[in-house]
C-alpha cells in the first residue's frame, strides 16, 4: 500500500520548495519591519508574553539565559564609540532590531528533528507541535538566528511564573507548554486560524488587515506590517513587490545592479538559502537621538 | 547391527591427520569415512583438508540477507515518508535520497549481520545436542576423532588409533 | 626484545589462567567496581533530579542547547571503534598479536556503546517520550523524521551495538564451552551450557565459525566507518559555523580510532594487573599499541591542521571567527590543553623506551583521553556561543555540576559494565592465544627443519 503510492506519486515526492514547486496559495503569510520606524520600545515583546501565553522566568533565570522571549529587541552599537573623533556616549549609535521566527520556507530546523515535531505548513508558516517535541534541541542548533526558545523546566507549575492573579490573563487560545519542549513564534498561529476559518465559512478570503500578529498590534510606530504574500492587494506584498525583494531568491535581483541597490528592503541571512518571510527595511536615520 | 560410536584422543596433531587419511583410506567394512567427527581446540584449516571436501553456505545468507536489508530499509523508510502526511521538511523533497541512502546502508548491514549469524547456526547446526561421546580435553589441548561405525568395523578401527598414538579411547554402544 | 608469549607454554596452562580470572582477581578489582557503584550512584541521582526538575537544570541556556551530554555522547562512541579495529581490521590483516586483547577490546566497543546511547537519552527534554524516535508502525501513520542525523545516529548505534555484540558473543563460544566444560556446578556452569550452544569444536563447527567469523569482521569495518562518520553528520550536515566542515568525517573516525586506542592503553594495564595477565596481556603486545596510538595520533593531528587550514584559507568569516574564538575566547584554555593532550602529548610514544614502560604509558593513556574528550567538547560548544547570528556571539554556559556529575558518573558506568564482563566471561581469548602459540610453535619448527637440511 505505502509502496504503492511511494511510486505513484514519485515525482510529486521529489520536489524541492520553494525554488522548484508550486508557491503556496491562497494563504503565504508574511511579515516586513521597518527598522527606521522602531523605537525598541519594546512593547511587541510584552504583547508577544501576553498573547501567547509565555512564561515569565525571572530574574535568576533570566541571568541564566534561559528567557523565552519569542520576540526580542536586539540593541546594536555602532563601533567608533570611544574611539577618538567617533560618538562620546553609546546610545548615540543604537540601533533596534526586533527578531523572532523568520518562518523560513525552507527551514534547517525543520530537516534536523527526529520526530517530525517541526514542519512547513500549506499556508507557509514553521509549525511547531508541541506533544511530538521530544526535547533534542537540534532544531535550535541548527537555526541561524538563534530564535527557538526551550522550556527548560516545568513553567506553568512553577512558583511566580504567572502569580495567582495572573492566570487569569492567560490566553484560552494558546496552550501552555510543559517542560521539555521547544517553542518559538508561531505569527499568531491561533489568530490566523480563527480568521481563515471565518473566511472559509463566509465562502471569502481573509481581508488584508483582517487579521494581525499580537506584535504588530502592539507597536505604536507601526513598524510592523504583516498578512498574505499571495494577495497582491495586501499592504506587506505591496511592501515586497516595491523592495523588490522576491520570496524564492537567495540573492535579489536588485543587488546585482552595479553599486547595489537604494532600496531598504533586505531579508537576513538570506545567504544561507533558509528563504525566511520576514523582509527588513533598512535604518536610514544615521542613530537614535 | 547397532551402531557403536568411538571417541579417540590424541596428543599430536600429525598423528591425529595420520590417523584420518589412514580412516579415509582403510575401506574398513561397515565404517562410512563421511561418519568422522573431528574435535579440536582451535582452527585446523590444514586437518580438514583431509577431511575431503566440504562446501561452507554461509556467504550465500549473507548475500541474500544484505540485499533484503537493503531493499526493506529503503521501501519501509521511503514509503513512512510518503504517507506521514506527506510534509515539507526545511524545503527538501519529501522522500529524499541522501538520507534514505544512509539508512539503507545500514540496513543493509544490519541484514547482512543478521541474516550471517543466522546461517552460521543453521550450517553449524547450533544450539545442537550434545554428541554421545565427548572429553572435555578437546576444548583444551588434544584432537578428538569421534567415528560411528557397525560393530564390525569397531575393531578395524579402534586398532588405526591405537597405531597412532591415541591418548585414549572412549566407545559407546548406540541406537 | 620484550618477553612476548611463550611458544612453549601448555595449553592447559593457558585454560587455567584464564579460568582463574574468573574467580580470584587482585583485591584492586573490588575496589575498581566499588568506586564505579558509587560513580553510577552520583550520575544516577544527578539524572534523577533533572528527570524531575526539567533539563534546566543542567544549566544550559538559549541559545547554548548543547553542552557536555553531546560531546560525551561522542566521546564514549569514539571510544567504541577501537575494539572493531582491533578485531576486525587487525583480523583481516592477519596480526597475530591482537589475539590476547581483542576480547576485551571488543567488550570495551560493545560497553561504551551502551554508555553512548544513555547519553542520547539523557540529553532529551523529555526522555519518557523517548519511542517518539522509533520507527514503529503506529495506527495513526506517525513516523520519525527520516531526514534527522540524529535518526541516522539512532539507527547506527543500534547496528553497531547489535552487530558488535554478535560479533563478541560470537567470538566468545569456543571459549565459552571451555568454561563450561571446566565448572564446577552452579549458576557459571549453567550459564556457559547455555551460551555455549553446546559448542564441541567439531570440524564442522569451526568450518562454518571461520566464515561467519570473517564475514562479519567484513561487515564490522564499513559499520564502524560509517557510525563515526554519521556522528560527523550530526554537525557537518548543519549550517552552524565551526561544524559545517567537510573534512568533520573522516576526522571523526580519526579522533574515534584515537581515543579508543588510548582505552586500550588504559584498559591494558588495568586489567593485565588486577587479572594477573601479565603472561598473556605482554609488553610487546603493548608496544605494538602504542606504535599504533602514536601513528593515529599523528593522522588526527593532520585532520586537525587540515581543517583549521582549510577554515583559515576560506573566506568563510563566521567559520573564521569561531576559529578565532576557539583559540582566543573563553574556551581557549581548554582548546590550547586540547592541542596539547592530542598532538603533543602522543609524541612521547615515538621513543622507544617509553613504549613499554608501564607507568608513563598509563599517564600519557589517560592524558590522550582527557584531550579527545576535550576534543568533543571543543566541537559542540565554541559554536553556540559564536555563530552566524550575532545576538548568540559570547553567551558563555558553563556546564552545572548536575551535568558534570552525570558525565562523572557515566565513567562509573562503563567501568561496572567492563568489570563485570570481564569477571563474568573470559577477557583473554584462550582459543585465539591457543592458535597464536600453535602458529608460531609451526614456524619455530620449520625454521629448524629448514636449518637441519642445511647441515
Amino acid at each position: 500500500m505505502s509502496v504503492n503510492n511511494l511510486l505513484e506519486n514519485w515525482a510529486q515526492f521529489r520536489h524541492f520548495h520553494p525554488v522548484d514547486d508550486k508557491p503556496h496559495d491562497p494563504y503565504k503569510w508574511a511579515m516586513s519591519i521597518d527598522l527606521d520606524a522602531c523605537s525598541g520600545c519594546n512593547a511587541c515583546s510584552v504583547a508577544c508574553y501576553a498573547e501567547n501565553n509565555i512564561p515569565v522566568v525571572g530574574k535568576e533565570k533570566y541571568a541564566h539565559g534561559q528567557a523565552m522571549h519569542w520576540i526580542r529587541i536586539e540593541h546594536y552599537w555602532d563601533e567608533d564609540i570611544g574611539v577618538p573623533g567617533g560618538r562620546e556616549f553609546p546610545e548615540q549609535g543604537a540601533q533596534f532590531l526586533p527578531m523572532m521566527c523568520q518562518q523560513c520556507e525552507a527551514a534547517p530546523c525543520e530537516t534536523v528533528c527526529p520526530v517530525g515535531a517541526t514542519n512547513h505548513t500549506a499556508d507557509g508558516l514553521n509549525s511547531q507541535i508541541y506533544n511530538r517535541c521530544i526535547g533534542s534541541r537540534y532544531c535550535s542548533a541548527n537555526c541561524p538566528y538563534k530564535v527557538r526558545y526551550f522550556n527548560w523546566y516545568d513553567y506553568p507549575t512553577t512558583d511566580n511564573v504567572w502569580p495567582e492573579t495572573m492566570t487569569r490573563q492567560l490566553n484560552p487560545d494558546v496552550t501552555v507548554r510543559s517542560k521539555g519542549v521547544m517553542e518559538k513564534c508561531t505569527f499568531c498561529v491561533q489568530r490566523l486560524n480563527a480568521a481563515m476559518s471565518t473566511a472559509r465559512s463566509e465562502g471569502r478570503k481573509v481581508h488584508d488587515g483582517e487579521v494581525q500578529t499580537a506584535c504588530q498590534q502592539a507597536c505604536p510606530t507601526n513598524a510592523i506590517s504583516f498578512g498574505n504574500l499571495v494577495d497582491p492587494e495586501s499592504r506587506v506584498a505591496k511592501q515586497w513587490a516595491r523592495q523588490q525583494v522576491e520570496l524564492t531568491k537567495d540573492k535579489q535581483t536588485k543587488d546585482a545592479e552595479p553599486g547595489g541597490s537604494r532600496l531598504r528592503g533586505y531579508r537576513i541571512l538570506e545567504e544561507l538559502r533558509p528563504y525566511p518571510s520576514v523582509m527588513y527595511l533598512e535604518r536610514v536615520r544615521e542613530s537614535a537621538v | 547391527m547397532s551402531r557403536h560410536h568411538l571417541l579417540a584422543l590424541f596428543d599430536n596433531f600429525d598423528e591425529a591427520e595420520a590417523a584420518i587419511v589412514e580412516l579415509r583410506a582403510g575401506n574398513i567394512r561397515g565404517f562410512n569415512p563421511d561418519d568422522l567427527i573431528l574435535k579440536s581446540p582451535i582452527e585446523h584449516p590444514e586437518v580438514e583438508g583431509v577431511l575431503g571436501n566440504k562446501p561452507v553456505h554461509i556467504q550465500w545468507f549473507t548475500l541474500v540477507g544484505a540485499i533484503l536489508g537493503g531493499l526493506l530499509g529503503f521501501f519501509l523508510i521511503s514509503g513512512a515518508q510518503a504517507n506521514f502526511f506527506a510534509q515539507i521538511k526545511g524545503g527538501k523533497p519529501i522522500v529524499p535520497l541522501p538520507p534514505n541512502f544512509v539508512l539503507t546502508y545500514e540496513m543493509f548491514i544490519l541484514g547482512g549481520v543478521f541474516i550471517t549469524v543466522l546461517g552460521f547456526l543453521i550450517c553449524a547446526g547450533l544450539p545442537a545436542k550434545r554428541s554421545p561421546l565427548y572429553s572435555a580435553k578437546v576444548s583444551e589441548d588434544q584432537i578428538g576423532i569421534l567415528v560411528s561405525g557397525d560393530e564390525s568395523a569397531i575393531a578395524a578401527l579402534k586398532a588405526i588409533f591405537s597405531k597412532h598414538k591415541a591418548l585414549e579411547i572412549q566407545e559407546e554402544a548406540g541406537k | 626484545m620484550e618477553k612476548d608469549i611463550r611458544e612453549n607454554i601448555a595449553w592447559a596452562q593457558i585454560n587455567k589462567d584464564v579460568l582463574r580470572s574468573l574467580e580470584a582477581p587482585r583485591p584492586l578489582y573490588w575496589v575498581i567496581l566499588l568506586v564505579a557503584l558509587a560513580m553510577v550512584g552520583v550520575g544516577v541521582g544527578c539524572e534523577i533530579y533533572q528527570y524531575q526538575t526539567g533539563i534546566g537544570v543542567a544549566n544550559m541556556n538559549n541559545p547554548h542547547v548543547w553542552g557536555l551530554y553531546i560531546a560525551t555522547f561522542i566521546f564514549w562512541i569514539g571510544m567504541s571503534h577501537s575494539g572493531t579495529l582491533l578485531s576486525a581490521i587487525l583480523h583481516l590483516m592477519h596480526a597475530d598479536w591482537r589475539k590476547p586483547i581483542y576480547r576485551f577490546a571488543e567488550a570495551m566497543t560493545t560497553f561504551s556503546l551502551m554508555t553512548a546511547g544513555l547519553f542520547v537519552m539523557i540529553h532529551l527534554g523529555r526522555l519518557w517520550q523517548f519511542y517518539y524516535s522509533l520507527p514503529y508502525p503506529n495506527e495513526r501513520g506517525l513516523w520519525p523524521n527520516f531526514q534527522s542525523p540524529l535518526l541516522w545516529d539512532a539507527m547506527a548505534i543500534f547496528t553497531y551495538l547489535s552487530s558488535s555484540i554478535i560479533f563478541l558473543y560470537v567470538g566468545m563460544i569456543p571459549d565459552l564451552a571451555i568454561c563450561r566444560d571446566n565448572m564446577h556446578p552452579g549458576w557459571r556452569k549453567k550459564l556457559y551450557s547455555l551460551l555455549a550452544l553446546g559448542w564441541e569444536g567439531t570440524d564442522r563447527q569451526w568450518r562454518n565459525f571461520r566464515v561467519t567469523y570473517l564475514t562479519v569482521a567484513c561487515f564490522l569495518i564499513p559499520l564502524a566507518v560509517s557510525v563515526h562518520s554519521i556522528v560527523a553528520s550530526d554537525f557537518a550536515m548543519s549550517q552552524q559555523p565551526g561544524w559545517h566542515v567537510t573534512s568533520f568525517p573522516p576526522y571523526f573516525v580519526a579522533g574515534a580510532l584515537y581515543s579508543g586506542c588510548a582505552a586500550i592503553i588504559s584498559l591494558f594495564i588495568i586489567l593485565r594487573y588486577v587479572f594477573k595477565f601479565e603472561e598473556y596481556m605482554t609488553l610487546s603486545i603493548l608496544k605494538k599499541t602504542s606504535r599504533l596510538t602514536f601513528a593515529i595520533a599523528m593522522v588526527w593531528t593532520y585532520l586537525n591542521a587540515v581543517e583549521f587550514a582549510s577554515v583559515w584559507y576560506s573566506h568563510d568569516e563566521a567559520a573564521k571567527d569561531v576559529l578565532i574564538q576557539k583559540a582566543t575566547g573563553t574556551y581557549a584554555p581548554f582548546w590550547w590543553m586540547m592541542i596539547f593532550c592530542g598532538s603533543v602529548v602522543p609524541l612521547m610514544l615515538a621513543f622507544k623506551r617509553f613504549q613499554a614502560n608501564i607507568p608513563v604509558l598509563f599517564a600519557v593513556s589517560l592524558l590522550l583521553n582527557l584531550g579527545m574528550w576535550l576534543e568533543r567538547w571543543m566541537i559542540v560548544a565554541p559554536t553556540f556561543s559564536h555563530g552566524y547570528y550575532p545576538w548568540a556571539w559570547d553567551h558563555d554556559q558553563w556546564p552545572s555540576l548536575v551535568q558534570w556529575g552525570i558525565v562523572f558518573g557515566s565513567f562509573g558506568w562503563f567501568a561496572l559494565l567492563f568489570m563485570v564482563f570481564c569477571k563474568v566471561f573470559p577477557s583473554v581469548s584462550m582459543y585465539e592465544v591457543k592458535e597464536m602459540v600453535y602458529h608460531r610453535s609451526l614456524a619455530l619448527k620449520n625454521g629448524e627443519t629448514a636449518e637441519e637440511g642445511v647441515h
